[in-house]
């Protein structure tokens, strides 16, 4: 097994004196996809912000490529990790070239502009989320799939090798989560590491190697789909004890019951 | 078909877009043109072909021409270009700061603090000089300085700026530090010093200062301009946003206060020049953004040329409109001015910002 890009060990976080997330641990290995799954207001943001080095852990650490994600600055951590927010709100009427440039701040010297090497790195990103044809259109504009592919690509032209995503498929119709999720599919498949928080559940069986699940009252759970999509777990998770909901009925009907597999990603007790 | 609707959905307004430099030419030239209009037309009216004539021929103007053009239109003309500049780059560097377009060192407060500075420099200080390292030149600045901080902490929230927090908070202060210079302009009076210099201050007149006075605003203005270059292009990282600005690496902090410090500089100067004038910075960067789109970086030397040129010709018709009389420009930017803020508050908006 190769070294994993990012791992967690034992990661809490606090505002304040209320705990968001307590004995965080899992690994994620190059050029995978997990799910980050959890209820509301769990904190799957400030995991994937703790992940991206913005926010400092209150306890436990965390490791990029084998090197401790502290010791790094705003500056080099953003040329090896990209983090795509949920919200983009732009005042003024940027255009989405424009938007998309700023994914080369960490790169640019002080006084500096972009470079040729920048401007290729920049029609890279857009031509990989299929936005070259929007590049000239103002992003205040755009649709809501159009605007969560122009948040990836501004995310892309940082030439991450970790791309962490903020519910990416929120408020996006069918048609365009699909092509979300097939975007994701396609850069996993160019060698980059993918963690998103997801929202539907359904959304996860096929795109994702494995998945965080944030509890409350209870350390996170991290393993392949099989082992965490079952109904106790999410259950009381989710706090929906014995429900009648179509997901759970379509879950045990279609649970591959598979004991033997082995669950070697599980977190370190 | 899809061709089409793509091209049609494109910003066409942005004529300059890709060719600034033909738009600083333009600028340049029409600043020269204003100029030489302002500089004819007064009480005493020469001709603009005689005064050419003068610039590049033997021909002679008389003592009383020569008189009153280098000795009272020509330092008025550069000091209202300084001012335009001034307020229009830092009008545009506040609206970055504070991702509004609304923002103005005048609405704002920051003109009010660096009046209030300066007066308490001249009151409590005795030293009605402005210009150079003196104590009311500093006290304008750290004014200035000290309304942004206020004004800031107080629109600001959970790393948003709330518009009517801004607006609301701005206003409030500045009615606050003016009716506090009110209060100087009395004891000025009833002092009968005579300097009268505050009245001008609240008014927005247009000063016609010294060589060396302009010296120094010219070289702050041109300081202050050079500084903010290397930040414009983090301005445009910043309108993402602090989270995004954060993640990419910006040290957001840093451009903040570098945007404050020179933003009050700049104002520090306008107001030294000018007094109190409201809207310049606010109308010349949003008729930028027309014609080349919000690039920050593209917008500051553009923004420094139109409104040196917006205010000299707006000076020329303050003082000739009402001829004997002089109006100040204060009154008339307000006039103009006013409306065009109204208009900004309520025009459809795209984004959620407001």
């Amino acid at each position: 097994m190769t070294a994993p890009l990012l791992e967690l060990h034992h990661v809490g976080f606090r505002y304040g004196d209320r705990t968001i997330l307590a004995d965080a641990s899992f690994a994620l290995q190059p050029g995978t996809a997990t799910a980050l799954i959890g209820p509301n207001g769990i904190g799957k943001t400030t995991l994937l912000r703790l992940a991206s080095g913005v926010l400092q852990p209150a306890c436990g650490s965390i490791m990029f490529a084998g090197q401790s994600l502290s010791q790094l600055t705003a500056k080099q951590a953003a040329r090896h990790i990209a983090i795509v927010p949920q919200h983009l709100d732009v005042p003024f009427d940027y255009t989405v070239q424009e938007v998309v440039e700023q994914g080369r701040t960490p790169f640019l010297s002080l006084l500096g502009g972009l470079t040729t090497a920048d401007r290729r790195e920049v029609d890279r990103a857009l031509d990989l989320t299929n936005t070259t044809q929007l590049r000239r259109r103002i992003v205040n504009e755009l649709s809501g799939g159009e605007r969560q592919r122009v948040k990836i690509a501004l995310g892309l032209a940082q030439q991450p090798r970790l791309l962490l995503l903020d519910e990416p498929t929120q408020n996006l119709d069918i048609g365009r989560q699909i092509e979300l999720l097939d975007l994701l599919l396609h850069l996993r498949e160019t060698g980059l590491t993918v963690l998103a928080s997801i929202h539907d559940l359904h959304l996860i069986d096929g795109n994702f190697s494995a998945i965080i699940l944030l509890r409350p009252s209870a350390s996170p759970l991290f393993g392949p789909p099989s082992r965490i999509l079952e109904q106790s777990l999410l259950e009381a998770a989710f706090d929906c004890a014995s429900s009648n909901h179509p997901f759970f009925a379509q879950l045990r009907a279609s649970q591959p019951i598979n004991v033997s597999e082995p669950i070697s990603q599980e977190k370190p007790s | 078909m899809h061709a089409i609707t793509d091209a049609s959905e494109q910003r066409n307004t942005r004529l300059f877009a890709h060719t600034p430099a033909i738009l600083l030419l333009l600028l340049a030239a029409a600043l020269l043109g204003a100029m030489l209009l302002s500089l004819s037309v007064g009480a005493v009216h020469v001709r603009t072909s005689e005064l050419l004539r003068a610039a590049f021929t033997h021909h002679h103007l008389t003592a009383t021409e020569q008189l009153i053009l280098l000795q009272i239109r020509l330092p008025r003309i550069l000091s209202s270009a300084i001012v335009g500049a001034s307020l229009s780059v830092s009008g545009l560097l506040f609206q970055g700061l504070f991702r509004n377009p609304m923002a103005d060192p005048y609405v704002i407060g920051a003109s009010g603090g660096s009046v209030l500075g300066a007066c308490i420099g001249i009151f409590l200080f005795n030293q009605a000089s402005f210009f150079g390292l003196s104590i009311t030149a500093l006290l304008a600045f750290a004014g200035s300085v000290l309304t942004m901080v206020l004004v800031y902490s107080l629109a600001r929230s959970k790393g948003r700026t709330n518009v009517v927090t801004l607006l609301l908070a701005g206003f409030a202060i500045s009615t606050i530090l003016t009716n506090f210079t009110y209060f100087f302009e009395v004891l000025d009076s009833a002092s009968g010093s005579g300097t009268r210099i505050l009245l001008s201050w609240l008014r927005g007149v247009i000063s016609t200062p010294h060589w060396s006075e302009l010296a120094v605003t010219a070289a702050a203005l041109l300081l202050g301009s050079i500084a903010a270059f290397p930040l414009t292009r983090r301005l445009n990282t910043l309108a993402l946003g602090d989270e995004y600005a954060h993640q990419l690496g910006l040290n957001v902090e840093r451009t903040r206060i570098g945007i404050i410090l020179i933003g009050s500089l700049l104002t520090a100067v306008a107001v030294a020049l000018g007094g109190l004038i409201s809207f310049a910075g606010l109308i010349i960067p949003h008729i930028g953004r027309i014609f080349l789109g919000p690039d920050n970086t593209r917008l500051l030397p553009v923004s420094a040329l139109a409104g040196a040129i917006f205010l000299v010709l707006a000076d020329t018709l303050a003082r000739t409109i009402l001829a004997p009389t002089e109006l100040p420009v204060g009154i008339l930017m307000a006039l103009v001015g006013g409306p065009f803020f109204l208009y900004l508050l309520r025009r459809p908006r795209r984004d959620a910002l407001l």
